[in-house]
């Protein structure tokens, strides 16, 4: 349908005759305006169709398959109702906000087809809650063992059991980047305590079986990031793509309202 | 392989109390998921994340490829089971037991990691974690009610509020860019043409009535004297309007032809189809009209059909139309003698003689440009012949000639010339000298009246005829003597100078100024006023291509030459040129409710 949609669209562009020239209030224009019109309000549905659990004759697949594919007609139906003109206006601001839609829908169908296959190789056998878990034993088993080792070194563990984010703000939790993670900084001074070997007996081996927690605290802790990135990159799209589709939905009546009022 | 598994649960006394189990498989598989012989079920526990089995050496032996596991403290991947082990898989710590009979292999397994209490740090933690990021400020809905606002607010409430009221242009704010804002700016599409731009931000000058079309009677309150496409004035012609512009789907509407919004200059359609569309079989549409089919200047336009002035007659009888085909009928009846040829003697062949001597003439001393350049004024005694073409009538007083008008005022001022003479002995306005010389030639009358009269009729008869019938009025004027009325009189025929012999076209003279005169119309060989100079067809093909752009021509489509809006004017007259674009006139601006600004 798709196909056909944008085929009969370039064909019925191309072959008017326009005595006043190419644009959306030719017959042509009106028709692939009504139809472009049409198309948003029914994308703009599947935020309504995809909350209706009971059962219907259509699938929520297909009617995802349906809203990528229409949607992304709508660049082509929606550009020759323009006519390809652009001017500082509310007409081109409702195009410009389809666009970005549109755009961010496509980030979207890219971000579901890479990122769930990344989080599977990222967890592995887990989930995000088992990782948490093992953090929290791991916690326990840090703050145990810390309870015998020096005073720096106990406060680094608690700093790490107490102030380790995972997940944080929307900068920190796209981009994944956590300068001042206090697991890193207790490892990196085990490490160095570590290689002083100032440590003798058993306290030499408990700083090991520390070091040795904290290692693996730092690992689960990346995991759990990246699980938390790979989550809000999925996620983070739809911060856009669906505000700025209700923006289009009011550009788009007052791009209607507007060309009538003044017809 | 059979494995004896004690469990060991503690209760709240910090007992234990033990619960046996036997499991039998050929090798145990220890994990979280369901398949696993010995199923831990805790999110800690790989899926599959340990194996027990038998060695190739019959011993048994631990494996954990996937996850962590400990044995006495140390991580491992594989281990044989010894007695008194500790293996820690998870949270569970499993003992490894002497093997009683029967049994391969005997294990304790203890929670000893029971699941972190869920609140504090740690809880915080996960619930943000597990948020994602609809824990953070960000909400889909509120921003989704935000943009949707601003947008319906700025761009649909707002201006609709003000143009309900109708008071969009006082509201208008300095912007940025030194463009002020009004309420419904965003709304317009796209430039207005030049010629509307000083009123275009009071939309409703055009866009009178919310959600109708822009009326005629919009155009028409400035754009009054817009002519029809063809003459309006016959029931006939009303109705072959109506059948016209119905079946074209334009319903006569101005806007169906002319959309504003689309650039400074681009108001006026001048495409092809516009003429063509009706004209390429007007023959079959409309043969009421007679006109042939038209479709391109390069192939099938018809000759030109000059419209030259009928002497003394007025109304539609006062125009002839000629196609310049009927080469028999191209004669133009002026009434005046006018030979180009001697005008324009060249400069080499002596010229013609003027009061200041001989000089050569160029077209331009009689054909002056009108204001427009389009045209020329037309051409008059006063200004363009009587510099040469002296009305004196009295060789020694040569100032004193008769007016250009009348047969009747010419015999009146001879007669008066002399009666005065007569009275005065000489002309009141003459000078000494002058007097001196009338009365040397002899024209001091006798002293008695009756005498004098005679003279003075004598006089006045011989210089009058001479004029009429030799020399003067008769060198310029087609003359008859007229024997109808008492005494002698003389009728001079009624003047018809063609002003405008293509009126259904325009040619803008001032637009084809690189070329001679010449080139187009060639007078210098004329001896005849009857001789008609204006250039064919195939002189303006010979520079205007067709509908198709060709190389080193200029543009030659229907719009080059002709209007749209003909109908209104009335032939033999030029047809109103497009205006170069002014400031709105205050006749525009009251029109449009500006008068006050």
């Amino acid at each position: 349908m798709a196909v056909f949609v944008v085929l009969a669209s370039i064909i019925a562009y191309v072959s008017q005759t326009a005595p006043v020239g190419k644009y959306g209030g030719t017959p042509v224009g009106y028709a692939l305006g009504g139809v472009a019109a049409a198309f948003v309000f029914w994308l703009m549905w599947f935020g309504v169709r995809k909350r209706q659990y009971k059962a219907s004759m259509t699938t929520i697949q297909g009617w995802l398959s349906a809203h990528i594919y229409l949607g992304a007609t709508l660049v082509v139906v929606a550009t020759l109702h323009a006519a390809f003109q652009v001017g500082w206006n509310v007409h081109t601001l409702a195009y410009v906000l389809m666009l970005t839609v549109i755009a961010s829908g496509f980030f979207g169908v890219y971000a579901y087809l890479r990122f769930p296959a990344l989080q599977t190789e990222n967890l592995g056998d887990d989930t995000l809650d088992a990782i948490l878990l093992k953090i929290a034993d791991l916690d326990k088993q840090a703050t145990r063992i810390s309870l015998a080792m020096p005073d720096n070194l106990q406060s680094a563990i608690e700093r790490s059991v107490e102030g380790t984010i995972i997940g944080g703000g929307i900068y920190q939790q796209l981009r994944n980047k956590h300068p001042h993670c206090p697991t890193r900084r207790a490892v990196v001074m085990l490490e160095a305590v570590n290689n002083e070997r100032a440590f003798k007996g058993e306290q030499a081996q408990a700083l090991r079986s520390l070091y040795d927690v904290m290692l693996r605290k730092q690992k689960t802790v990346a995991r759990a990031r990246r699980d938390v990135r790979y989550r809000a990159l999925m996620e983070a799209w739809l911060y856009v793509h669906v505000p700025l589709s209700f923006a289009l939905l009011t550009a788009l009546l007052a791009h209607i309202v507007s060309v009538f009022f003044y017809w | 392989m059979r494995l004896l598994l004690a469990h060991l649960v503690q209760n709240k006394n910090g007992q234990f109390a033990r619960t046996d189990e036997v499991i039998e498989s050929e090798a145990i598989l220890i994990g979280r998921g369901t398949d696993c012989k010995l199923h831990l079920p805790d999110p800690r526990v790989g899926l599959h994340h340990a194996t027990i089995q038998k060695s190739a050496t019959d011993r048994f032996t631990i494996e954990a490829p996937n996850g962590v596991m400990m044995v006495d403290g140390r991580a491992e991947r594989a281990s044989l089971l010894m007695p008194g082990q500790k293996i820690q898989l998870g949270p569970y710590t499993f003992g490894v037991l002497p093997a009683p009979d029967n049994i391969d292999v005997a294990l304790t397994i203890e929670l000893t990691e029971p699941l972190a209490d869920r609140t504090g740090a740690m809880a915080i933690a996960q619930k943000r974690a597990r948020g994602g990021l609809g824990a953070t400020w960000l909400s889909k809905r509120t921003l989704s009610w935000l943009f949707a606002a601003v947008v319906g607010v700025c761009f649909l409430v707002w201006p609709v509020y003000h143009a309900i009221k109708r008071d969009h242009y006082q509201h208008s704010h300095a912007g940025p860019l030194k463009k002020s804002i009004t309420p419904d700016g965003a709304w317009d599409p796209g430039p207005l043409d030049s010629g509307h731009a000083s009123f275009g931000r009071n939309c409703a000058t055009c866009h009178q009535v919310p959600f109708v079309q822009v009326s005629n009677d919009a155009c028409e309150n400035c754009h009054q004297t817009v002519g029809w496409h063809f003459p309006h004035t016959t029931d006939a012609a009303k109705e072959l309007h109506r059948a016209v512009f119905s079946a074209d789907g334009s319903e006569g509407r101005c806007a169906a032809c002319h959309r504003d919004h689309k650039g400074v200059n681009a108001l006026k359609r001048q495409d092809l189809p516009l003429c063509t569309d009706c004209h390429r079989d007007l023959k079959t549409r409309h043969p009421e009209v007679g006109i042939p089919n038209i479709t391109d200047l390069k192939s099938d336009h018809p000759p030109f059909k000059l419209s030259m002035l009928v002497p003394g007659k007025t109304g539609r009888d006062a125009v002839l139309r000629i196609s310049q085909r009927d080469k028999a009928g191209l004669i133009e009846k002026s009434n005046l003698k006018f030979p180009h040829d001697v005008h324009l003697s060249p400069a080499k062949a002596g010229g013609v003689r003027s009061p200041n001597g001989r000089r050569a003439m160029e077209c331009k001393n009689c054909h002056v440009p009108d204001e427009t350049g389009t045209r020329f004024k037309p051409t008059t005694m006063k200004e363009h012949c009587q510099e040469c073409h002296s009305l004196e009538f009295e060789p020694q007083a040569s100032q004193r000639q008769v007016p250009h008008g009348r047969v009747d005022d010419v015999i009146a001022t001879v007669n008066e010339f002399y009666a005065q003479a007569a009275l005065l002995g000489k002309p009141i306005d003459q000078s000494d000298h002058q007097t001196q010389g009338l009365a040397r030639a002899g024209a001091r009358p006798p002293g008695h009246p009756a005498k004098n009269i005679a003279w003075v009729n004598q006089k006045a008869e011989a210089i009058v005829t001479e004029m009429m019938e030799k020399r003067t009025c008769f060198s310029c004027h087609e003359i008859s003597r007229d024997m109808t009325t008492a005494g002698a009189t003389w009728k001079i025929a009624p003047i018809a100078v063609t002003q405008h012999w293509l009126p259904k076209s325009r040619f803008p003279h001032n637009r084809h100024d690189t070329f001679e005169c010449k080139k187009c119309h060639d007078v210098g060989k004329s001896k005849d006023s009857a001789d008609i100079a204006i250039p064919d067809l195939n002189n303006c093909k010979s520079c205007h291509s067709g509908n198709d752009v060709e190389k080193d021509k200029a543009p030659g489509t229907c719009e080059t030459c002709h209007g749209f809006h003909v109908g209104g004017a009335r032939a033999g007259k030029p047809v109103a040129l497009p205006k170069v674009p002014v400031a709105a006139s205050d006749k525009i601006k009251s029109a449009v409710g500006l008068a006050e600004k």
